[in-house]
């Protein structure tokens, strides 16, 4: 990674929209977030493009879709599709984070603090 | 009498006895005439056979000596006769030697780089004829030449002007492109402007493709120069991404070999003219398929597609050009619709040395076969390419097994969260302004943290991230949802 600004321009002639197809967001009912993390079920299957099976491979420790599209040296949008992809094919699971509703809300939280504080 | 010519001689006898006929006869007549006339009448018949013998011997001789005269005059100009009709041969040989092989030959001198000075000396007519012939032959030779050298010129600055054209449009498109990329990585997040920035970005690469035509055609390079080997698979990518409808191309199988440097953007090109043929007349429901294999002499790049295909004449005519679109950039050539991808092919495959054929396909298309010689390949260092690389590159971390705790990660010493004995995160007192919107920017940070840190060091804040996650899957094995344990940790973070 010490190359990662570099990664692209001396020895790559691919270009982004080649990677995804095209396709710059994903599907309705995927949900992925910056921190949404991703962990690989298996081995990258042999068939894989080889974006796919880098990240099926990176994520065999759990990491954010922000980890992989750093490492990858990709914008996260074309990391989304990819991990859409994947999970798609069942090659990985995504871990949500937090969802917000599920998070109380910050006035309560906020008005429990204060009470607490001025117990 | 005399005087008709030395050559003569031979032949005076016999013409000079012919001629003594008449007045001999006319004399022997006289002679029985005074003979037999009485004597009163005999001086003047001997007078009047005299003087007629005379006549007629005058007479003779003259019309002999003319016949001789006349006799030589037909023959000399029957040798002169002769002497021009060779020399008109002569001349009518020369004049087409002329017009078949010394026109061309010095037209092709010429075209090779030769002055006109210089073609004159060496395409030299033969010296045994007239010298005014001669002249009148270097003159129509001069004339033509300098003829075809101002064509030429005008050709070449024609050429010059287009190369020149092209290649400052491959620069503008070469800076747009990077600047493109910049723009997908800074917009990276909201996928609206990613997508258009796509969008862009591919029809910039159009553009690149046209001009690099134009450049190649014009008897110049292809645009980029790739100083590394580039594995065969980002080349073939490469070359998909530069054609319109690079959505149809199935990339299968490829060999896991890498192009030397300067090849790579000659392939490129030329198999994203290959592909661009092969997609245009498909139809646009079909599937293009490329792949690519070692063979003896090299990798076989194959493009197959499931058209109409080449009816035997139109192969016929494809393959004409393949073979003879050397002469570089015609601007005659370029109609109202020009169609440069096989003439490129052609050319960059004359230089490159690559082996281009099309043949029927099994799929009913065509089947462009471009082979890829041995010397313009090298073993792959990083099969895959770019990206495969990339995947073994992350830091020690990232290759935990799953399940392993996280202990000496260099982050977790100093983490923001506490742990109590039991394992459960410790509330933190922090000031009371800091609430949920500290979380909101914190996940936001990791978007722009990878590419501005320095990549070694791992961005804090997924690491505090993976701290919780991991703490909480050793609590349990890998816990159904991470809401319960994770929320605890969340809404203590946030404090």
């Amino acid at each position: 990674m010490s190359k990662a600004g570099k990664a692209w321009d001396p020895g790559n002639p691919d270009r982004l929209y080649i990677i995804t197809s095209g396709r710059s967001r994903t599907g309705k009912q995927a949900k992925l977030d910056l921190v949404t993390l991703v962990v690989a079920r298996a081995d990258p299957d042999p068939g894989l493009q080889p974006e796919h099976s880098a990240i099926v491979q990176m994520c065999d420790y759990p990491l954010s879709v922000a980890e992989i599209s750093a490492y990858l040296t990709l914008p996260v949008s074309t990391v989304t599709v990819l991990v859409t992809d994947l999970l798609k094919e069942d090659q990985v699971e995504a871990r949500p984070p937090v969802p917000v509703a599920a998070l109380p809300n910050v006035q309560l939280l906020e008005a429990v603090m204060h009470g607490l504080q001025n117990l | 009498m005399a005087g008709t010519g030395s050559s003569q001689q031979g032949r005076r006898p016999a013409s000079s006895l012919i001629w003594l006929v008449p007045p001999v006869v006319l004399a022997v007549c006289t002679a029985a005439a005074a003979l037999l006339t009485p004597d009163g009448a005999r001086v003047p018949a001997l007078w009047c056979g005299t003087a007629a013998t005379l006549a007629v011997a005058v007479t003779s001789s003259e019309t002999a000596r003319r016949g001789r005269v006349i006799d030589a005059l037909r023959r000399r100009s029957a040798e002169q006769e002769a002497v021009l009709r060779h020399r008109l041969v002569q001349q009518e040989a020369e004049t087409q030697r002329l017009a078949r092989e010394l026109l061309p030959a010095a037209v092709r001198m010429l075209q090779q780089g030769a002055s006109t000075e210089e073609v004159l000396r060496e395409v030299a007519p033969r010296t045994s004829l007239d010298p005014s012939f001669l002249a009148a032959h270097r003159a129509v030779l001069r004339s033509v030449l300098e003829a075809v050298q101002a064509e030429e010129g005008l050709r070449e600055s024609a050429h010059r002007a287009f190369v020149n054209i092209a290649r400052r449009v491959q620069a503008i498109v070469h800076q747009q492109a990077t600047d493109l990329r910049e723009m997908e990585d800074r917009h990276g997040n909201s996928p609206e402007v990613f997508g258009d920035l796509l969008h862009l970005d591919h029809e910039t690469a159009l553009v690149g493709r046209l001009a690099d035509s134009i450049a190649v055609l014009g008897g110049s390079r292809p645009g980029r120069q790739w100083k590394n080997p580039v594995p065969l698979y980002n080349v073939l990518r490469g070359a998909m991404s530069r054609i319109m409808d690079y959505r149809r191309v199935d990339l299968h199988s490829v060999a896991d070999v890498a192009v030397v440097g300067p090849g790579v953007e000659p392939l490129i090109h030329a198999l994203a003219e290959l592909l661009d043929n092969a997609t245009r007349y498909s139809p646009p429901q079909t599937r293009v398929h490329l792949t690519a294999v070692e063979v003896q002499s090299g990798v076989a790049v194959e493009i197959e597609d499931a058209g109409v295909g080449l009816t035997d004449e139109a192969r016929r005519r494809a393959e004409a050009v393949l073979e003879i679109a050397d002469r570089g950039l015609d601007l005659n050539d370029l109609g109202e619709t020009p169609r440069l991808g096989l003439a490129v092919v052609s050319k960059l495959a004359k230089t490159y040395a690559f082996r281009v054929s099309l043949r029927p396909s099994a799929y009913g298309g065509v089947r462009a076969v471009l082979i890829v010689p041995e010397d313009l390949t090298t073993p792959s260092a990083t099969p895959g390419g770019e990206i495969a690389r990339a995947a073994t590159l992350p830091p020690p971390k990232i290759r935990k097994k799953p399940g392993r705790p996280l202990p000496d990660l260099p982050f977790d010493a100093q983490a923001v969260a506490s742990h109590s004995s039991g394992g459960l995160p410790q509330r933190r007192r922090r000031a009371p302004g800091l609430a949920a919107r500290g979380v909101r920017a914190g996940a936001a940070a990791p978007a722009a943290a990878p590419r501005h840190q320095p990549p070694a060091e791992p961005p804090p804040q997924p690491g505090m991230w993976l701290a919780a996650f991991t703490s909480a899957v050793n609590g349990e094995a890998r816990p159904a949802g991470s809401g319960g344990p994770n929320s605890d940790e969340s809404s203590d973070e946030k404090e």
